[in-house]
């Protein structure tokens, strides 16, 4: 699915916008990344090109390292490409120095983890809330309220990840991804520690959140049903993209 | 929510934080209580040389206000010649002696009529006054530390002594003798430590101190009205080195204990690092995090310090009774800064390691 259109998520009544996407969201050009082990160079990514329209459901597959992490985590602002440039809703991050970075993952990245990656001394409330916290805007208790009903949370808010189950786990933190109204969200293999049952609600809801919500998704797996759930699917091989099924 | 975040993790971990909480309040104990116990010795000792009822004290040539650290030499027969001042009412001489057997305490040997003259005499609480060679007078503070009572034999300075009086406490010293056995026992025949002066009126006392410089000139001739304040651990060498370097040793405990608390803490936590700097927290974000829980650390401590500081005093005067220990609000608040300012200082290189971490290597961390 490629939406003409940009419907900004879980919208309050004063900020639902629509707008014309007439640029992508996101932009690599030439991607490359190289690690140094010893003396060897090592490339992670090799000249990645990939354009991700707003409102894209995008899955990257690929074997364990063909360089999808990688790109991931340089796409989201984590890490810094060797070469080449990633245009972040306009951003070159290439350019920008750490605390630039940072101040962008703040304000148009959302981050779904494979390990969830909860902190494990907060409650499921406090685990949203911290992002809200990070954001700057202080707690929005319409937002929060909204973001919880949407991932069906209002009766586990108050339980430590310990006391949740995975697939609970993993709805805390695309609860904690979207209650900032990220420009992105980016999953890395957000299905990888679940069952099946539990997958196919997560990918449900990411799906949603797509689809009725317009939020732009990044998801990397190497589950073939889990990338059918997006509306292009994007193959790496030895770090560069060989193929992509779907609407650009 | 950082408060949330940093009561959460200080509640995560009930052994490490008790520990940490543990060791910060024996270094404010340690602070609040070496203070306390040198100002209270210092204290008690110069209100126990006010408690003499002299005006003047007369020492020889650069001798300290720490009477116990100052020898005899000066003749007895200077007493005569201050005696003949105008407006002098009465001179004592007194010879001091520094015993170590069962504690620290000063002896003074006097002349019981011109001491007497001078201080008013003793309270008695039970027996009489010194009389022969081998009497010894004890205060009451000194009696009930010791459990003595008048009869008993006081192995003191190699010699024994027989108990013959309990007097009120306050006269300069907690244990008394005759001046000529102190004498004999220290070889310092017709000499005395200090001469205390009786002005016939206190108004009259800066007269008398000019009239006897000018007897005496380069001897010390202090007020008695303004000792306590001159008794303080500045003015007595080696005793503010001894409480700087036991504050350094406090300090030094609290810092490290901080440091490697909170530097396991940041290692054990550093995937929930990654996790914050995902979101996009800063660098002073996630240090906030760590020196703020260093923080409450350190006043969980300083708190359990200020009690324990009290219960130290509690024990040791219930088994040292003669002691004074002084815990007074400005030592509590420096012991405090002292406690917070060291466990900032430990938290500074743990705090500085996890706003750097890499936020790949982080969250990638098992």
């Amino acid at each position: 699915m490629s939406n003409a259109t940009t419907i900004n998520p879980f919208a309050t009544q004063h900020s639902l916008v629509r707008e014309p996407a007439l640029e992508p969201i996101l932009k690599t050009e030439n991607l490359w990344k190289v690690y140094r082990t010893g003396k060897l160079d090592v490339p992670a990514l090799r000249g990645v090109n990939m354009e991700v329209s707003p409102g894209a459901f995008v899955s990257i597959m690929g074997p364990s390292g063909c360089g999808k992490s990688t790109m991931l985590h340089i796409i989201g602002g984590l890490a810094q490409a060797t070469r080449g440039r990633v245009l972040l809703d306009g951003n070159d991050l290439t350019t920008m120095s750490d605390s630039a970075r940072t101040l962008l993952r703040r304000h148009k990245v959302g981050f779904v983890f494979q390990k969830f990656n909860l902190l494990p001394t907060l409650d499921a409330r406090h685990n949203i809330a911290l992002a809200q916290h990070i954001h700057g805007d202080g707690f929005d208790p319409h937002r929060f309220e909204v973001v919880v009903r949407l991932l069906g949370l209002g009766e586990r808010l108050d339980h430590k990840p310990s006391e949740l189950s995975g697939g609970e786990q993993q709805r805390v933190a695309i609860a904690r991804a979207i209650i900032t109204e990220p420009k992105i969200l980016l999953a890395d293999e957000p299905t990888g520690n679940l069952d099946s049952a539990s997958s196919e609600n997560v990918l449900n809801m990411l799906r949603q959140l797509n689809q009725q919500f317009g939020q732009t998704i990044v998801m990397i797996t190497h589950n073939p049903e889990a990338a059918a759930y997006g509306d292009r699917v994007i193959h790496m091989r030895d770090g560069q993209i060989v193929d992509a099924i779907g609407n650009s | 929510m950082i408060e949330h975040i940093i009561v959460r993790n200080v509640l995560h971990r009930p052994v490490r934080t008790l520990i940490t909480v543990i060791a910060v309040a024996v270094e404010v104990m340690l602070v609040i209580t070496v203070v306390g116990l040198t100002t209270g010795l210092l204290t008690e000792s110069a209100k126990r040389v006010e408690g003499v009822g002299a005006d003047i004290m007369v020492q020889p040539p650069s001798a300290s206000i720490f009477m116990a650290f100052s020898g005899a030499p000066m003749p007895i027969q200077i007493g005569q010649k201050l005696q003949s001042l105008p407006y002098v009412q009465a001179v004592a001489p007194v010879l001091l002696q520094f015993n170590s057997v069962n504690g620290l305490d000063i002896v003074y040997g006097i002349d019981p009529p011109s001491f007497r003259a001078v201080s008013g005499g003793f309270v008695f609480h039970e027996g009489r006054d010194l009389r022969d060679p081998d009497d010894i007078l004890v205060d009451d503070v000194y009696a009930k530390a010791k459990n003595v009572h008048v009869g008993q034999t006081l192995h003191i300075l190699e010699h024994d002594f027989h108990i013959v009086g309990i007097v009120e406490h306050g006269k300069g010293a907690r244990l008394f003798v005759l001046m000529p056995t102190l004498q004999e026992m220290s070889g310092a025949h017709d000499k005395a430590s200090v001469f205390y002066v009786k002005c016939d009126r206190s108004d009259h006392t800066p007269a008398v101190i000019d009239e006897i410089q000018e007897l005496l000139p380069r001897y010390e001739v202090r007020p008695l009205k303004d000792f306590i304040s001159l008794m303080t651990s500045s003015n007595l060498p080696g005793l503010g080195a001894f409480i700087n370097v036991m504050i350094s040793i406090a300090v030094a405990i609290g810092f490290l204990v901080i440091f490697l608390s909170m530097y396991t803490t940041v290692i054990e936590r550093t995937r929930e690092i990654g996790v914050l700097k995902s979101l996009g927290a800063s660098k002073a974000y996630i240090v906030q995090i760590v020196l703020s829980e260093t923080t409450l650390l350190c006043l969980l401590g300083l708190v359990s310090g200020i009690v324990l500081s009290f219960v130290m005093r509690a024990l040791l005067l219930r088994l040292f009774p003669s002691l004074t220990i002084l815990i007074g609000p400005t030592w509590i608040l420096r012991a405090g800064v002292i406690a917070i300012l060291g466990g900032l200082l430990g938290a500074a290189y743990p705090a500085w390691l996890a706003s750097r971490r890499d936020p790949v290597e982080a969250l990638a961390y098992e």
